[in-house]
């Protein structure tokens, strides 16, 4: 895994303008496949003899309840699984990281042919594991303990159309090494803990959303505040500046029946990135929406 | 109502995470923290203690060129009731008057003693330099170019065995430098600044050590030199350093500006010699050429083995082959090939079969707890290499010693040649035998860290930490134990990694043992002890 937080191509939730009515429990899993072959060292686009395609598969679970209308918990558990197609690097898997959400839709504005939302999650993601963050590419992830401000505002037509733009900016917790000491790519630390840098992301999405049909493209920007390229024909590292650029489509269907089951299917491709791999992700999810008030 | 309580709580949490995460601390706790060295002797004595390869340098060689220079390398000190001394007597004192904060933090860095920061200076620079050449478009690799060190690939590659002897050489190079001060400061006795003026205040632990020449500017002039030798494109990081070393000299009374000029010509007259022994030492044909590495495979062949393959894709040429044949610094060519460990099994045999298969379990159950050792003993590219890993291991002890700067140089002298003529006769013995790696007998078996680009027979992990712990259990006998069971742990890491067979890490383990004895025989015998 080149990628920082690859669970924003899954987590859809936390990014869109939708909210679960008060006592709704939605949950379900999510399948996903992301393989690259190059990488960017550095901004130094390049593929390596020594790992030839780089596959992460990840099983995740996620649930959504609605405490109220406008107040939502998210919460997802990710088993990941790396393997590299060429050279001797053992793959790794396990789980990852607990996500857990808060989503406030604070504000709502309804116009006579349109509606206007704004919503602000606060996620808060920690190792459910004690996978090493000191095996990159093939690593499970960063192990930091992660805190995201997050903002987005939702505008949709009464036709169905829609547009939704959301920010966040992550705090990341340091990371600890089984190794007493270690190069950045900027300097030699005599410690085995590892300053890491936060994480800036932008998502933007368009499309359409009516009855049982939900369909959108987007976009998705990862920006590391800080951090070290990869220096050249080295191996990456844990506060690598990874930044990356996706472009991809999601549909998600309800089906007739049985009455509360949906499928949710999405594509991504990076476009640009630095020290992160150039990834396609496939990813295929079942979903399930429970009401435990009949009165709604 | 209710819904009204929980957008408040909900609004509240995210307010009060905000506040806990704007006020947490990212800054990462340094270990190896230097405190102000207070020698515990001063080791009036050194200049004494036996040469480390008197071929290369003994206190009459050095004191025939500082003497038979023209001009001399420096001259006899001026008195201390000279106008001229007074004169750089102000200097200081007007120095000591405007001292920035800066200038502050630089004299408390070097007052944690210029042989210890040196030593994690000269780690740093090994984990910067210590990658290999990326493979051009055609699949051949460039060979790092001292002659144009900054180019892509960088020069040097500071694989081990490059790393064991520039550790090696920037320890001996200071241990004896730091004699020839030893020796000319007895001769001459001029006291410090501080003890010749009551104005100028001490901003270092106070000693009775005489000042001229500074062994703080022999010290910056002899390790400059060195390593502008062996990492020529960190020349601006290095003499920038070595000009902050001089500076904390002058700025905290310790030396003034004729102790520092005498002491930075005497070191960089030491260094000289070293650089001549250095350029002669076998290093500039280690890396062999491709009549060479085809020759090492027939060889192989002709005897009936399974030669070794570069795992590397494209294949890369073996790391330095006649790395064998360089200088080591306690052992002569004889013992070395003397010293060379029986085979490993047979590639055909039985018993190898049975290795792999050892590896192959534990590659297959490559546990948390044994990954954690595997990474904590690394030390592969990008990092300060295992003899790195040595002198971190020791640095601590030779801190908590309270050793003067030479007994200190000593320890790291010691400690370095060890591990350099581990590096030797670990890659005389890799390359006699020339055989595969585990992943090449079973491509099935899958590692925890990065195959390295080597036979397989010794470990060269092995032999490093069997020499490093033989000499540090010698000059620290009551953590012997401690040291053993670090080396024990470095050499089984290997295996657990899947990089090594049972045989490659304990015979290994043995070989640096002998190793280290030659460097311990000499310690016994030098006069320090």
């Amino acid at each position: 895994m080149l990628g920082l937080i690859p669970t924003l191509s899954f987590a859809q939730n936390l990014t869109d303008g939708l909210m679960m009515p008060k006592k709704t429990f939605c949950t379900g899993f999510m399948y996903m496949h992301d393989r690259w072959t190059d990488y960017w060292e550095g901004e130094l686009k390049r593929d390596n003899g020594n790992i030839g395609h780089v596959t992460t598969q990840s099983l995740t679970w996620v649930g959504t309840y609605g405490i109220t209308n406008k107040v939502n918990v998210i919460a997802m558990v990710p088993y990941v699984k790396t393997k590299a197609s060429q050279g001797t690097m053992s793959g790794m898997e396990g789980l990852q990281d607990l996500s857990l959400g808060v989503k406030y839709n604070f504000f709502r504005k309804k116009f006579e042919k349109s509606a206007f939302s704004t919503f602000a999650v606060l996620n808060f993601s920690t190792p459910l594991s004690d996978y090493t963050p000191d095996f990159f590419p093939l690593g499970l992830g960063t192990h930091t303990t992660n805190l995201s401000y997050r903002l987005t505002a939702h505008f949709k037509i009464e036709q169905g159309w829609f547009v939704n733009a959301s920010g966040a900016y992550t705090w990341r917790s340091n990371t600890t090494l089984d190794r007493p000491s270690y190069y950045d790519g900027n300097e030699f630390v005599m410690s085995d803990e590892v300053k890491m840098p936060n994480v800036f992301d932008v998502f933007v999405s368009m499309g359409y959303h009516k009855g049982p049909i939900q369909a959108e493209l987007n976009y998705i920007q990862q920006n590391t505040l800080g951090g070290g390229d990869i220096r050249r024909q080295d191996m990456p590292f844990v506060s690598n500046r990874m930044n990356m650029i996706k472009t991809g489509a999601l549909v998600m269907y309800y089906l007739p029946a049985p009455r509360g089951m949906a499928v949710r299917g999405s594509a991504h491709y990076t476009v640009a990135g630095r020290n992160a791999g150039q990834s396609t992700t496939l990813m295929a999810g079942v979903l399930y929406t429970i009401k435990f008030d009949k009165n709604q | 109502m209710k819904n009204k309580n929980i957008y408040i709580i909900t609004f509240l949490a995210f307010a009060f995470v905000l506040g806990i995460v704007s006020s947490c601390d990212k800054e990462v706790e340094l270990s190896e923290t230097l405190t102000p060295l207070e020698p515990a002797s001063l080791d009036e004595d050194a200049a004494n203690w036996a040469p480390i390869d008197a071929n290369a340098m003994t206190i009459e060689k050095i004191v025939n060129v500082v003497e038979n220079s023209t001009p001399k390398v420096f001259n006899p000190p001026a008195d201390i009731t000279s106008d001229a001394y007074k004169a750089e007597l102000a200097t200081i004192k007007d120095a000591q008057s405007k001292l920035t904060k800066e200038q502050k933090d630089i004299i408390e860095y070097w007052s944690g003693g210029g042989v210890l920061r040196w030593n994690q200076i000269l780690r740093g620079l090994v984990a910067r330099f210590n990658l290999p050449p990326a493979p051009k478009a055609d699949g051949s690799y460039p060979a790092p170019d001292a002659e144009n060190p900054f180019a892509d690939p960088n020069f040097p590659f500071a694989n081990p065995p490059y790393a064991a002897r520039a550790y090696s050489y920037v320890s001996v190079a200071q241990y004896e430098a730091l004699k020839a001060a030893w020796h000319y400061m007895y001769q001459y006795n001029r006291p410090s600044p501080y003890k010749n003026d009551s104005g100028i205040q001490s901003l270092m632990p106070e000693t009775d050590l005489p000042s001229y020449p500074s062994s703080d500017a022999v010290l910056s002039g002899v390790t400059a030199e060195m390593l502008k030798l062996l990492f020529p494109a960190a020349v601006e990081e290095i003499t920038l350093k070595a000009a902050e070393q001089r500076n904390a000299a002058l700025w905290s009374g310790k030396a003034s500006t004729s102790d520092i000029t005498a002491g930075l010509a005497l070191g960089k007259s030491v260094a000289a010699l070293f650089v001549t022994r250095a350029r002669g030492d076998g290093m500039g044909a280690a890396g062999g050429n491709k009549a060479l590495w085809q020759s090492l495979a027939d060889g192989a062949i002709a005897k009936g083995e399974t030669p070794w393959i570069s795992l590397e894709t494209p294949k890369r040429p073996p790391m330095l082959p006649v790395f064998g044949k360089v200088k080591a610094w306690a052992m002569t060519a004889e013992q070395i090939a003397a010293g060379r460990p029986a085979p490993p099994p047979l590639t055909s045999s039985a018993e190898m079969q049975k290795e792999v298969d050892e590896v192959k379990w534990y590659a297959d159950n490559l546990t948390r707890e044994r990954l954690a050792i595997v990474h904590k003993w690394a030390d592969g590219a990008g990092t300060y290499t295992p003899p790195g890993h040595w002198n971190d291991i020791a640095a601590e002890y030779i801190r908590d010693a309270n050793y003067s700067e030479v007994r200190a140089a000593r320890a790291f002298a010691l400690l370095n040649m060890a591990l350099h003529d581990a590096a030797v006769c670990c890659w005389e013995t890799k390359f006699y035998y020339f055989n595969p790696r585990p992943s090449q007998m079973n491509g099935s078996i899958k590692t925890g860290t990065g195959v390295p680009n080597f036979p397989a027979f010794t470990s060269g992990h092995s032999t490093f930490s069997g020499a490093a712990a033989t000499v540090l259990s010698h000059l620290f006998p009551s953590h012997t134990d401690y040291f053993q069971s670090e080396a024990d742990e470095a050499s089984l890491s290997r295996l657990y990694a899947g990089i090594h067979y049972r045989a490659d890490i304990e015979v290994g383990l043995q070989q640096g043992k002998s190793v280290g004895g030659f460097t311990v025989a000499f310690a016994q015998t030098d006069g320090a002890e």
